[in-house]
């Protein structure tokens, strides 16, 4: 959670960094009079290592995945939980009391 | 739907609580959330959660539905005293509620005194109509009388309001099928699978009924289902594994000489005969002499 958290923040950093630098370029080009062609080498960089570093933390910060139950192997629908609300209560629970000390406060 | 993640959480932290590892919170947070039914353990540790000032105030407002559950508990564990005392406590705090009433309503079914808890039924049900719980509760209230004729029949009439309540759809079956009325029961089953088509254990128990229905036609639709079964659970249901072998003799015993398309079925019945080889080599090599006796006499040639 935290080394992934951290590169997540770092992506966010970076990506930020690229749109500052981009800004940063084309007020000099202004100062310079040259036609904007294309952003300079760095920028690209950055916009390339930023979302896989985001991606990467997206996928791993939030937690484990889990299996979509019928076509997994390991975790698969066992047993259906007991009809509880048609539960009836003349079972054989009558017959055999529990043997439980309880007492309200 | 519990996933086997979900009962070896259940299990695992049954065990803890049960050896004083605490957790009985949780504990009772996932029986409540998979509707299971172990009211010992629920009345046992809730109570105790209850009981200690200090744990209780530390619920919050969940501290309501925890009375809630152990009263239920304690309903079906015929401890009557314990829950008229939860429900007390409820009571106290929520004067008008109906969701109390419903749980006075419970008190009198369990104390077995029929006439009041049907009045008390329908007095709430003058006030919401449409309130499913206590409708089931009157179908419950009548199969608790031992009369499932009425039982049946209330329970149609509340599928014909409520068709997407599946649990009410698996009762009706299941009722169904303890009267033997297994044409009855096979409809049920089939809305179950329409409705929730990924639950191998619907197909399992439509499979059942169409085998012991019997015939040529069921069998052959039976097996199907014993089937699509395993390819739902990934060959680990051992019922449906059997389920196959008996489908197979039988249409075998029925249609004796006249075998057409044969070697398929003959296949997929030594398949699954070999996958339950391996099952019981697995976990319980005691019994694998009883299992190649019985394929034996079911003529299944591994």
């Amino acid at each position: 959670m935290g080394v992934g958290f951290i590169v997540g923040v770092v992506g966010v950093l970076i990506l930020s960094h690229a749109a500052y630098s981009t800004i940063q370029y084309r007020s000099l080009l202004k100062i310079t009079g040259e036609e904007f062609s294309g952003p300079p080498i760095n920028v690209l960089v950055e916009l390339i290592a930023g979302p896989v570093l985001c991606l990467w933390a997206a996928l791993t910060v939030p937690g484990k995945f889990l299996s979509i139950l019928p076509h997994s192997d390991e975790n698969r629908v066992v047993t259906l939980p007991a009809n509880l609300d048609f539960m009836i209560f003349n079972h054989r629970g009558k017959a055999f009391p529990l043997e439980l000390d309880l007492k309200v406060y | 739907m519990v996933s086997k993640t979900e009962e070896e959480q259940v299990n695992r932290l049954e065990n803890q609580v049960e050896n004083g590892g605490g957790g009985a919170w949780e504990y009772l947070c996932l029986v409540r959330k998979l509707k299971l039914r172990r009211a010992d353990k629920v009345l046992k540790y809730g109570f105790s959660v209850l009981n200690d000032p200090s744990k209780r105030s530390a619920l919050g407002p969940e501290e309501w539905t925890l009375y809630e559950q152990v009263a239920i508990a304690a309903m079906d564990c015929q401890r009557l005293d314990l829950a008229k005392e939860f429900i007390k406590v409820l009571q106290r705090k929520f004067p008008e509620s109906k969701r109390v009433g419903r749980l006075e309503a419970m008190l009198l079914e369990a104390k077995g005194l029929w006439a009041e808890a049907e009045k008390a039924h329908s007095s709430l049900l003058e006030d919401n109509q449409f309130d499913q719980v206590i409708h089931k509760r009157r179908v419950a209230m009548a199969k608790a009388q031992g009369n499932l004729a009425v039982a049946i029949e209330w329970l149609n009439k509340y599928l014909e309001i409520f068709m997407a309540d599946h649990d009410a759809w698996r009762e009706l079956a299941e009722i169904y099928v303890s009267l033997q009325m297994y044409k009855q029961a096979a409809f049920c089953y089939e809305e179950l699978i329409l409705s929730q088509p990924t639950v191998p254990l619907y197909h399992l128990a439509y499979a059942d009924v169409l085998y012991t229905l019997g015939g040529l036609e069921n069998l052959h639709a039976s097996k199907k289902y014993y089937a699509a079964t395993i390819d739902l659970t990934g060959g680990k249901n051992i019922r449906a594994l059997f389920g196959i072998c008996l489908c197979t003799a039988a249409i075998g015993q029925l249609t004796k000489g006249r075998n057409k398309e044969d070697k398929e079925s003959l296949e997929l019945q030594s398949l699954s005969a070999l996958a339950l080889e391996k099952a019981y080599k697995q976990r319980s090599p005691a019994k694998l002499s009883l299992l190649s006796s019985t394929l034996r006499s079911l003529k299944v040639s591994l």
